[in-house]
């Protein structure tokens, strides 16, 4: 694509144009991290010494915490329920993931073929679910999965697709965490639809009409044709996507009244509750030094790729 | 991802289509629009049903509401939920609060990224790598992860139960994945165009102005209303936050809806449609940007 | 750039922040009330006390100290605990705050309560308080908050239903429910929804009248370590009743919670449910519940299984409480006096309809809400270890009751297991 942005910006010369330009980065990011670091560099700091402390109620109240070194994470690692979390969050991640991007392709590709007033429906369509506050979506889907109000059930049944009356979707996690897949994938679309079609446009149709010429079908046009154009748009969802993901906390904890029991804990929601629900405010701040650590490594392929990307560009 | 003369492709598309129904009735390619048009119809059903769901209970009497056959239509309809949800105490306070708070965070947020974005985006300089390596890792923590720092820090400075300190901590949290959507735009846009403007004899940041600002406002709006939505629906940071009733978001204002009794449906459904409302007429001001900014002409070739 | 115009705008900030943080300082150290100033933050729950209650006892608050401004704020029960925590490990946290009796015992211990022991004579009927409330307040023999108002729970039920299923009088024994109960199931078999007394799993508040009457208790304390007696033998005993009673009289979910239980009752097709006195009024109400089943409802105390006797029952509520770290200890002291005294707490029940704190007031039920109030007389409390919201937080006992109502551990199994869990933590553990 591009040359190297940076030559020109390395010439020799050094009159007070030039050392103006090479101190014009700094002043256009400056503002940006002034903001970023003045309002979270002391939090993650905090955070980081505060998951080597033992920290209760009382030492939060006094501001005085006990040095315990890395203790917590030695209770953390040992902890079986960890183990259970982490991994489970790992494969959620994974599926919704997969799930919301293999969906958004599919609709995005979809809204190239309809006609322009379905086009809009369609869009505005994703666009109020996206408007929609996370906790009140969680409280429809909540209710509609209700044991006896629920829509679900009800039509489910009168689908003949089984009984459902009185079924409790919680009952069973593998049953529940498909309802928090549902919820989590279907507020996911929109966002990452949008990106893509946004993307889709971009693609020359000439080359897909070409390749459609020479007889490719339409998995092949889209693996060979559509897909490479597209990796930068899918570098970006995919890492956007685990991050957010990983992180999820709001839908299952508000899905199960804001008192989840343990097979239900993603990593998100065992920190806070370490934090919050027993008050060990230290055990809680090194569980979400690990969330950021493992996430790290989970997306290191995809921010490589980015960065790479970008100093190519 | 903007690459010149690409967005020509719907446009070609639209003529094809044309030229093909001027042929005349051609029933495989008829067929397959309709095909088309129904899955679309199909797929918004299904994403909407919820919302439907929503807004149809808003209209409904709240004995109809936990039926144990559902009903389908509000019917009676009632405007009795959006009565109550709207008198509720400090509705058109929090209101303000809520518009106050992400009006100011989106034009700051704005400025300072789009700034930043292009800085990363065009310019080389020591730090770089480091500098987006930040800006990617930053995302990673979890907002909940940090409510006492933040709260503490804020409190240091008197800026606890306020505005500002809200503002703050949205600006924080949102410009980090600002900065980096937004240099993916810019970046995606040659040089070759801005430079081509200025051998045309205009200044850098004129050619910047007029060619490179166009293509990226679609990414720019894309960000804009993700930015809002995160801001106006974030709740557990304008909670902890703002005490005073005076003071609080319009998401805190939802969470009154529900006691410890379980929430109150019609009122809880009602006021979500309200608040919701924004967001959506703020799109559909903006969706001709989006969608438009994309098909509008581009220099060719 | 001009220096001198920078350096005076960062002075000025700074003073103008520095003047906003000590905003709110008043001096409370004058003995006459007219010259007191200062602002006092108080923090209400929602639904707790009425509109024109807080009216009143604010203007009777600023008869006597017209230059000090209150401000009443309403706080929401989701995520409370976190509010209350960063509140509290800030700089200026809410000067009287209502909290829920169970969250006490955590926030006392943490130092974040002042220890008002040698102040309870000021506050009025403080000699006839609740002792469930009263105990919920102290921790090691002191005293750290003010009984604000109670909750206790009975039987709600239907007398037309159990009129059609020939039963004349409400049961007196637990074995009388269990048979009641039945005879409603039979009468009512037509309808696939209907429950003889609904109990949906998760009700630990229900559940625990069972336990305790027959003599068992979540935990006991010896020597100042706890053990959890949730495996003891009478414990397991109250259990294997209600379990009983729930497999044969209810078809709510078995994992789900009491919140939508109003809501289903009014409905129709629900006998019994055990509920707090205000439930009557969500049922009944004209915009979301069935105001024709006003008529119909009767209330009567949870059984023993001894005849003679009614099961005691938990007694909920809240109470208030002064910060510690608060500048107007006196003066918010003061405010609670108020809002406790005589006329007020009258007004809390009559209009409020909650318990008040005092057995003195307890006649103030009338109707339905005599049932719950004399149910109140025979209340009982959770342990009262600073650890205790950790252990309800952990939910230990409503995953202990799912666990039983849904058949997947044996009473014996599941209550050891809950047992262990609150030991450890009662104790400190996780």
């Amino acid at each position: 694509m591009a040359t190297a942005i940076t030559a020109p910006d390395l010439e020799p010369a050094s009159t007070y144009a030039e050392r103006r330009g090479r101190l014009l980065p700094y002043v256009v990011i400056g503002p940006s991290l002034l903001v970023i670091g003045g309002i979270l560099a002391f939090p993650l700091g905090w955070l980081v010494w505060l998951s080597l402390q033992h920290y209760g109620l009382k030492e939060l109240i006094n501001h005085q915490g006990q040095w315990v070194g890395l203790k917590n994470y030695q209770a953390i690692l040992a902890d079986p329920l960890f183990h259970q979390v982490i991994v489970r969050t790992l494969l959620f991640t994974f599926a919704c993931v997969a799930l919301t991007v293999v969906l958004s392709t599919l609709i995005a590709l979809l809204l190239l073929k309809v006609r322009r007033a379905v086009r809009v429906i369609v869009m505005s369509s994703l666009v109020f679910v996206w408007a929609t506050p996370v906790i009140v979506a969680v409280d429809i889907w909540q209710w509609m999965f209700d044991y006896e109000f629920g829509v679900i059930n009800y039509l489910l049944t009168q689908l003949h697709l089984g009984n459902f009356i009185h079924h409790n979707w919680f009952d069973n996690p593998f049953q529940g965490w498909a309802v928090v897949l549902v919820i989590v994938v279907w507020g996911a679309i929109p966002f990452v639809t949008i990106l893509l079609f946004a993307g889709l446009l971009q693609v020359p149709s000439e080359v897909v009409d070409a390749a459609h010429v020479d007889g490719a079908g339409p998995w092949q046009r889209y693996r060979f044709v559509t897909a490479p154009i597209l990796k930068p748009v899918y570098l970006i969802v995919i890492c956007l996507s685990t991050i957010w993901d990983f992180g999820v906390f709001n839908q299952p904890y508000v899905l199960l009244n804001e008192r989840p029991s343990a097979d239900y804990y993603t990593i998100a929601i065992y920190s806070y509750r370490e934090s919050f629900g027993v008050t060990q405010y230290g055990l809680g701040a090194a569980i979400a030094v690990i969330l950021v650590v493992v996430l790290a490594f989970v997306t290191l392929f995809y921010v490589r790729e980015t960065v790479r990307a970008a100093e190519i560009a | 991802m903007i690459v010149p003369g690409a967005a020509q492709g719907v446009r070609v598309g639209t003529a094809s289509d044309r030229a093909r129904v001027d042929l005349g009735v051609n029933l495989w390619q008829r067929s397959k629009q309709l095909l088309f048009d129904t899955v679309g119809i199909a797929v918004a059903a299904v994403m909407l049903f919820p919302i439907y769901w929503m807004v149809a209970t808003a209209f409904k009497p709240g004995r109809d509401i936990l039926t144990l056959t559902p009903k389908w239509f509000p019917s009676p309809l009632t405007l009795q939920n959006f009565q109550d949800a709207i008198t509720r105490p400090y509705f058109l306070d929090d209101v303000k609060n809520s518009l106050i708070i992400v009006g100011v965070m989106l034009v700051l947020a704005l400025v300072i990224g789009f700034l930043a974005a292009v800085g990363a985006a065009r310019f080389g300089f020591r730090g770089r790598t480091a500098y987006l390596v930040m800006i990617i890792a930053v995302q990673m923590v979890p907002l909940n992860a940090l409510i006492i720092p933040l709260y503490l820090q804020l409190d240091g400075i008197g800026q606890v139960d306020a505005l500002p300190g809200v503002i703050a901590i949205y600006l924080a949290a949102v410009l980090p994945f600002m900065i980096w959507t937004l240099r993916g735009f810019v970046a995606n846009i040659p040089v070759e165009l801005e430079e081509s403007a200025m051998i045309d004899g205009s200044t850098r940041f004129g050619a910047f102005w007029r060619i490179t600002f166009p293509l990226v406002a679609p990414g720019l709006v894309a960000t804009a209303i993700f930015s809002c939505i995160q801001a106006w629906n974030e709740y557990i940071i304008a909670y902890v936050l703002l005490s005073s009733p005076r003071n609080q978001t319009v998401t805190v204002w939802l969470a009154s809806f529900t006691t410890n009794h379980g929430p109150e449906w019609g009122p809880l459904m009602a006021g979500a449609t309200i608040t919701g409302l924004p967001v959506v007429v703020f799109f559909l001001l903006l969706q001709r940007y989006l969608v438009g900014g994309l098909t509008a002409g581009s220099v060719k070739g | 750039m001009n220096l001198r115009k920078t350096w005076i705008g960062v002075i000025g900030i700074g003073f103008a922040l520095v003047v906003a943080a000590c905003g709110g300082n008043g001096s409370s150290n004058n003995n006459n009330p007219a010259n007191e100033t200062g602002t006092l933050t108080i923090w209400l729950m929602n639904g707790s006390a009425p509109p024109t209650v807080v009216d009143g006892v604010n203007a009777d608050f600023k008869a006597k100290y017209p230059n000090v401004t209150v401000n009443v704020e309403i706080q929401q029960w989701g995520d409370i605990g976190t509010k209350l925590d960063t509140a509290y490990a800030g700089s200026t946290p809410p000067d009287v705050v209502e909290l829920g009796n169970t969250l006490v015992a955590k926030y006392a211990a943490a130092g974040a309560l002042e220890d008002i022991s040698g102040k309870r004579s000021s506050f009025d009927n403080s000699g006839t308080w609740l002792q469930s409330l009263t105990d919920s307040c102290t921790v090691n023999g002191k005293l750290y908050c003010v009984p604000y108002y109670a909750g206790s729970r009975a039987v709600i039920y239907r007398k037309d239903l159990f009129t059609a299923a020939g039963i004349s009088n409400p049961p007196a024994t637990m074995d009388e429910l269990l048979s009641d109960g039945q005879k409603l199931m039979t009468t009512n078999s037509s309808d696939p929804n209907f429950s003889a007394l609904y109990f949906p799993g998760k009700y630990w508040y229900a559940a625990l009248p069972f336990v305790w009457d027959f003599g068992g208790d979540i935990a006991k304390q010896s020597s100042g370590k706890w053990a959890g007696t949730l495996n003891s033998s009478s414990s397991q005993q109250g259990l294997t009743t209600l379990s009983n009673l729930v497999s044969k009289l209810s078809r709510a979910d078995k994992t789900g919670d009491e919140a939508k239980q109003d809501a289903a009752f009014a409905q129709g097709h629900i006998a019994m449910i055990i509920a707090n006195g205000w439930e009557v009024g969500v049922i009944t109400d004209p915009k979301a519940g069935n105001p024709a089943l006003a008529d119909k409802l009767g209330a009567f105390p949870i059984p023993s299984h001894s005849s003679g006797q009614t099961a005691p029952v938990f007694l909920g509520g809240s109470d208030l409480g002064v910060a510690a770290k608060s500048p107007h200890r006196d003066l918010a002291n003061a405010w609670i006096q108020t809002f406790t005294d005589q006329k007020n707490m009258t007004q809390m029940a009559t209009v409020g309809g909650v318990i008040p704190n005092t057995t003195s007031l307890l006649g103030l039920g009338t109707g339905l809400n005599a049932v719950f109030y004399g149910a109140a007389k025979n209340s009982k409390f959770v342990p009262n270890s600073e650890n205790w919201a950790n252990v309800e937080n952990a939910n230990v006992l409503p995953d202990m009751l799912v666990k039983i109502f849904t058949g997947q551990q044996s009473i014996p199994d599941a209550t050891a297991a809950a047992s262990t869990r609150i030991t450890s933590i009662l104790n400190g553990g996780g």
